[in-house]
């Protein structure tokens, strides 16, 4: 790595002006677990590193809202996340999600906002925000806006976020009546990267309502299923909607063959995991 | 630019501070200015815990952590652990189990193992085999590495007012 | 020969005298070394896999401020005239000429205090090449017009050799050939034929230490720093290198972070050398993790097996086929091909044998020893072939083994006769550990279940020397001076134990002095699990002559020989002070008998033979493919243990590595580019990848050649592994899988081929 210059503005407000949206070696600096590998590599070589680490409380804590919603500061260390008492009880997904995301030194370190704008396809959260319908406040020199999860990474490495723009926090709908659940899938050791990651979550009065199927790692982007999710919708979980759900899932996926597995060996895993994820969810203890 | 700076902090206890530059790593700046050769970077990417060191009481892979960012905190390093000559429990449990071979990837796991019994003072097999799975012995010694994790645990219980006879 | 264990310092569970330093961070690797006025190295790499070098362009390295020099194989020859090296044969420049040979072969190096800058300078260097085609596979190396070396250039050193010197057009680097019996004959009359081939992935050591080393010029010496597992053999070769005599090279180690086999011979010693002597100050290398992949790895290798079969379930006649991806430079792959190539028929007693092994030279990054010598590709082949045949005949696959086993006082392959090798024993106790006649639950729904087991054996490469020094105090304190690296194997504890023995002391007080050639004696190298029988046995003779010494130290002063005067006190009234040593001096190696050129027999390959065994159970997830070996045991013969609790260690640690060779690693090559040379893609084992169950076990078993009934242990265990669990699959879902790894899709697909 060569010499930088390094800036750790007091608030968001500062972090902002010190941006340059027309120079790539320009970028907002947050946990970094992911920056520096492409430091290290020689892949980036930074100009001017504006660490996050100081721009406000907003941006470090988690709490929930008298509504019930959950809103995640984007300098939350993915651990503290992890073990917050308030997401262990309304939102167990998510904790159980983050005990296989990378190892426990990264997610030391390694924040909610970093993880989202860095937009690596295998990242594990995605696929669970966008199941659990969760929103972004994105702030920049215009004000703040805020984006869906869903459509927030628009392909490897690419987000809706523009270069004068910082992720300030997440918004997580109260659970409610949702079920959720995450299976992974790896293929090369236990702690791979994933083959493909499956959120599922719906909300349960009995029959399953507005269903959500979402396939991460194995497709450029988070993908919502659609046609799975259309499946079951209005209907009761059982050993045939399991296999018909699945095998709609594999068809419509746009899976990307790597060396985690090929096009076809990928698509019977959506199919597997597909149905193992939706009898998780359905196992689960409904959400209060 | 500020591209060289001076960072305070706490080491092992003891106040420091060093002269760095930005693109430095925390492991680089421990080895180079301290001579501090426990945390030592092997794969490079945080994957095999080798640069382990502590900072603020968690464990981060020094080999991705920008000394600047050291600047205010508390790092505890492998070498920090023993009180002089006393070992700390988990290093006793190491030693005991014979939990390594090779030996470098050993102030990882134990640095990890210490943080892990401060979170979890009992944890069970699966919980030891979840946390520890970011940290690489090549050399193999996992089940006893399992051995000294259970004996550190029991060792840490005894030694705690009102814990638990081993 | 070998002597009963009185002083209970044999068998002792004794924990690592080095354990403290290892816990407390502090014990010393090469890693940690900085000299003063030491500059840094930074290799530049090929990037295509062959080709002619048209030109290097090091001017914008050259002129970025703080970079003391850039160096190509032009300066390297201002130092070193004839720079190639190796240990079979001398094939490989310290930096490329002329040609590349595969990706990753070190072109230039930037030389700078900073290695920030030495890194930044390497990616201004511009190299371009002439492509040439490529040859990657083993077997399309035999016939294939893109020959690798013009000429081949055998070192010399062994015989065997050199009937290969400056032959042309050909990748051949050995071939090894053993004719027994009549193999003809016996397929004519076989009731049934049997014809399979297996074949291995490129993979690699990923010591965690990458290796490292330094040198620092002196005054017409040269003192090499070197994470190396022969010091002995560096410092030949750099003499040689050097054309001067060995006394002005110093070769040091330390603890290894791990070896492996991959910090044999020479790997960046002869680079150090000469940018040391170019440099006139201390310069270090220190690989990165990625640079390891290209420096060396584990023979890829095919494997064609073939058997005669009579009615009685005996087999009567084997061929067999192996070739060795040995990678653009020989390294060691020679003696791979003939050492193991000669077991390569399996732990069985067959009449008729007929093997071929080749040691091919391929556009890939070189081939050596990774924890078997080639062992672990043999048995893969062989032990599955066995299942093979049992299944196919409806017997147990158990009941064939013993039908055939090889058992002592019978010829094996080579005609030496078994000795001291309980292969029997071994699976014996798998058998019983398995409870294979009990009933075995074969699992539900979805996830099936199975077990399998397997068996090998190995020789130990003959004939090696080991020289060790024991020197007695003033005090009486005792310094043991050997160049045996501890890698993590134990082998400073063993040898104290060993020493302590003989002088019935306790082993703790013994301090060993670690390698350093001006100071220890020769030793051939820490490899192929000899340093045990072969260390152990000069420890144990230098501590004998310790003895005598001392016992004529007695006669000399009047003391009765059974009298218990302290050492310190015997000195005193020697000398008047506290002065003088003892110094003890002990050699040995063993008898060999080299194999015939044209038939590969010999009455005698090897001083002692190790045999390991794996059992398996397995849950496959038919859905997916997924295998999980929910128990794995281990089962071997290395005689008696000095330190039953560092055996262990090292069983359980060879298995889990070849776990991971068999499941999850892999180097994935395509368009001549390595894609995958970090741990973010190269999956080792993590803890989550264990098994369920870990079982280790050393039969009761006495090596009567070793010292104090002892052997070698360090790769027996690599040995089973991969066949037992693809035993245990076929077992479990009755797909059979030739080729490693055995990753979930690759089961998945077998499981769709055969319709389940």
């Amino acid at each position: 790595m060569t010499p930088f210059d390094l800036v750790e503005p007091p608030s968001l407000g500062e972090a902002l002006k010190l941006l340059e949206p027309d120079d790539s070696a320009v970028r907002p600096l947050a946990g970094g677990t992911a920056l520096m590998l492409l430091m290290k590599s020689g892949f980036f070589r930074p100009k001017r590193l504006v660490s996050l680490r100081a721009a406000g409380e907003r941006l470090a804590r988690i709490r929930i809202e008298p509504n019930g919603e959950l809103r995640i500061g984007a300098m939350v260390r993915l651990a503290a996340l992890e073990w917050a008492p308030e997401v262990r009880r309304d939102f167990p997904v998510i904790g159980h999600t983050l005990r296989t995301l990378a190892n426990v030194r990264v997610r030391n370190v390694a924040t909610l906002g970093g993880h989202l704008a860095h937009a690596d396809p295998h990242s594990d959260l995605p696929p669970v925000l966008i199941a659990l319908g969760a929103c972004l406040v994105l702030a920049g020199p215009r004000g703040e806006r805020a984006v869906p999860v869903e459509g927030f990474a628009t392909g490897h490495y690419e987000t809706v976020c523009k270069g004068d723009e910082l992720i300030v926090e997440a918004t997580i709908p109260p659970l409610g009546r949702r079920r959720a659940a995450y299976a992974k899938c790896t293929t090369r050791s236990a702690d791979d990267w994933p083959a493909l990651g499956i959120a599922v979550a719906w909300d349960d009065d009995g029959a399953i309502r507005s269903p959500r199927i979402v396939l991460g790692a194995a497709t450029e982007r988070p993908t919502r299923l659609k046609a799975a999710e259309a499946l079951i919708a209005g209907r009761t979980l059982d050993g045939a909607l399991l296999t018909r759900a699945g095998e709609a899932a594999a068809e419509e996926a746009d899976v990307v063959a790597d060396a985690r597995g090929s096009v076809s060996y990928k698509k019977q895993l959506v199919k597997v995991y597909v149905a193992r994820a939706l009898r998780a969810a359905g196992a689960g203890p409904a959400a209060p | 630019m500020s591209a060289t700076r001076r960072i305070r902090f706490t080491l092992n206890g003891q106040a420091a501070a060093a002269e760095i530059g930005t693109h430095e790593t925390l492991v680089e700046v421990l080895r180079d200015r301290f001579a501090l050769f426990g945390a030592r970077e092997s794969c490079s990417q945080g994957l095999c815990g080798c640069c382990t060191v502590l900072v603020d009481g968690h464990a981060v892979s020094g080999c991705l952590f920008l000394a600047a960012a050291a600047d205010g905190v508390k790092i505890q390093t492998i070498e920090g652990l023993a009180s002089g000559e006393r070992l700390d429990p988990v290093q006793e449990a190491f030693l005991e189990c014979g939990a390594f071979q090779c030996g470098f990837c050993t102030p990882g796991f134990i640095l990890m193992t210490r943080q892990l019994l401060d979170e979890n003072p009992a944890p069970s097999e699966d919980e030891i085999r979840h946390y520890l799975s970011g940290n690489l012995c090549r050399c193999g010694a996992y089940p006893e590495i399992i051995e000294a994790v259970k004996l550190a645990s029991h060792k840490v219980k005894s030694r705690t007012p009102g814990g638990a006879a081993p | 020969m070998s002597a009963t264990a009185k002083a209970g310092q044999i068998g002792r569970s004794l924990p690592r005298l080095e354990g403290r330093a290892k816990v407390t961070g502090r014990a010393e690797y090469i890693h940690n070394l900085r000299l003063p006025g030491m500059v840094h190295g930074k290799i530049f790499r090929s990037a295509v896999a062959h080709g002619r070098i048209r030109r290097v362009d090091t001017a914008a390295a050259k002129a970025l401020s703080g970079v003391f020099a850039v160096v190509t194989s032009d300066d390297i020859r201002k130092v070193i005239s004839n720079p190639y090296y190796g240990p079979a044969f001398h094939d490989q420049p310290i930096l490329a000429i002329d040609k590349v040979r595969h990706v990753g072969e070190p072109v230039a190096v930037v030389l700078a205090e900073d290695p920030h800058v030495a890194e930044e300078a390497m990616r201004l260097i511009i190299a371009e090449y002439d492509e040439l085609p490529a040859v990657t596979d083993e077997v399309e190396a035999m016939t294939s017009t893109v020959i690798v070396h013009d000429a081949l250039k055998p070192a010399g050193i062994f015989p065997d050799l050199k009937h290969l010197e400056g032959r042309k057009g050909t990748n051949v680097a050995l071939d090894f050939h053993l004719r027994r019996g009549d193999v003809k004959q016996a397929f004519a009359e076989a009731t049934h034929v049997f014809e399979h081939t297996f074949r291995t992935q490129p993979v690699m050591h990923t010591p965690l230490e990458p290796m490292v080393s330094a040198a620092e010029p002196g005054d017409g010496t040269l003192t090499i720093h070197t994470a190396s597992q022969s010091p002995s053999f560096v410092r030949m070769e750099v003499a040689r290198l050097l054309g001067w005599p060995e006394n002005r090279v110093r070769v040091k180690t330390a603890f290894l972070g791990g070896g492996f086999g991959a910090k044999l011979y020479i790997k960046l010693e002869a680079l150090v050398a000469a940018l040391a002597l170019l440099a006139r100050r201390p310069v270090k290398i220190s690989l990165a993790m990625d640079e390891q992949f290209f420096t060396i790895t584990k023979h890829p290798s095919t494997f064609r097996i073939k058997s005669a079969v009579d009615k009685d379930g005996r087999v009567t006649a084997r061929e067999c086929e192996v070739w060795w991806n040995g990678g653009a430079y020989a390294d060691v792959g020679p003696r791979v091909t003939q050492k193991s190539g000669f077991t390569a028929a399996g732990p069985y007693d067959i009449d008729n044998v007929a093997i071929d092994s080749y040691a091919l030279y391929t556009n890939r990054p070189p081939a050596g020893a990774l924890r078997g010598f080639g062992i672990p590709q043999l048995v893969w082949a062989y032990e599955s072939h066995t299942d093979m045949i049992a299944r196919a005949l409806g017997i147990d696959p158990v009941e064939f083994r013993r039908r055939n086993i090889l058992r002592d006082g019978r010829p094996q392959a080579t005609g030496t006769v078994m000795k001291d090798a309980a292969i029997d024993k071994v699976l014996d106790r798998l058998v019983q550990r398995l409870g294979w006649s009990r009933p075995f639950d074969r699992g539900q729904g979805s996830v099936k279940r199975g077990r399998g087991l397997a068996v090998g054996f190995k020789a130990s490469i003959a004939p090696t020397t080991s020289v060790a020094i024991l020197n007695l105090y003033a005090d009486g304190s005792c310094g043991l001076y050997c160049s045996t690296v501890d890698m993590g194997q134990g082998s400073d504890t063993a040898m104290a134990q060993i020493a302590a023995e003989v002088l019935d002391i306790p082993a703790e007080t013994v301090r060993v002095v670690h390698p350093d050639t001006d100071v220890t004696p020769y030793d051939m190298a820490t490899l192929g699990s000899r340093s045990t029988y072969h260390m152990g046995h000069a420890v144990k003779r230098a501590a004998e002559d310790a003895r005598v010494k001392i016992d004529a130290l007695k006669a000399d002063l009047g003391v009765p020989p059974g009298s218990n005067v302290p050492l310190a006190e015997l000195f005193r009234r020697k000398y008047g002070m506290q002065a003088g040593n003892i110094v003890g001096v002990g050699s040995f190696v063993p008898s060999y008998a080299s194999p015939d050129h044209d038939t590969g027999l010999t009455p005698n390959a090897t001083p002692f033979w190790m045999v390991g065994g794996t059992g398996a159970e397995v849950e496959v997830d038919t859905e997916t493919g997924h295998v999980r070996v929910a128990r794995l045991i281990n089962v071997a013969d290395l005689g008696t243990p000095i330190n039953p609790r560092i055996v262990e260690t090292q069983l359980s640690g060879g298995a889990i590595m070849q776990l991971g060779f068999t499941m999850q690693e892999r180097m994935e090559f395509a368009d001549g580019q390595l894609l995958n040379p970090n741990l973010a893609d190269y999956k080792i084992p993590g803890m989550r990848d264990l098994p369920a169950r870990i079982e280790s076990e050393a039969v009761d078993a006495v090596e009567r050649g070793g010292p104090f009934g002892a052997k070698g242990v360090g790769e027996t265990a690599t040995f089973g592994v991969s066949p037992a669990i693809a035993n245990a699959i076929d077992a479990a879902v009755g797909v059979r899988l030739t080729e490693l790894p055995l990753t979930p899709e690759a089961v998945y697909r077998a499981l769709r081929k055969a319709g389940r």
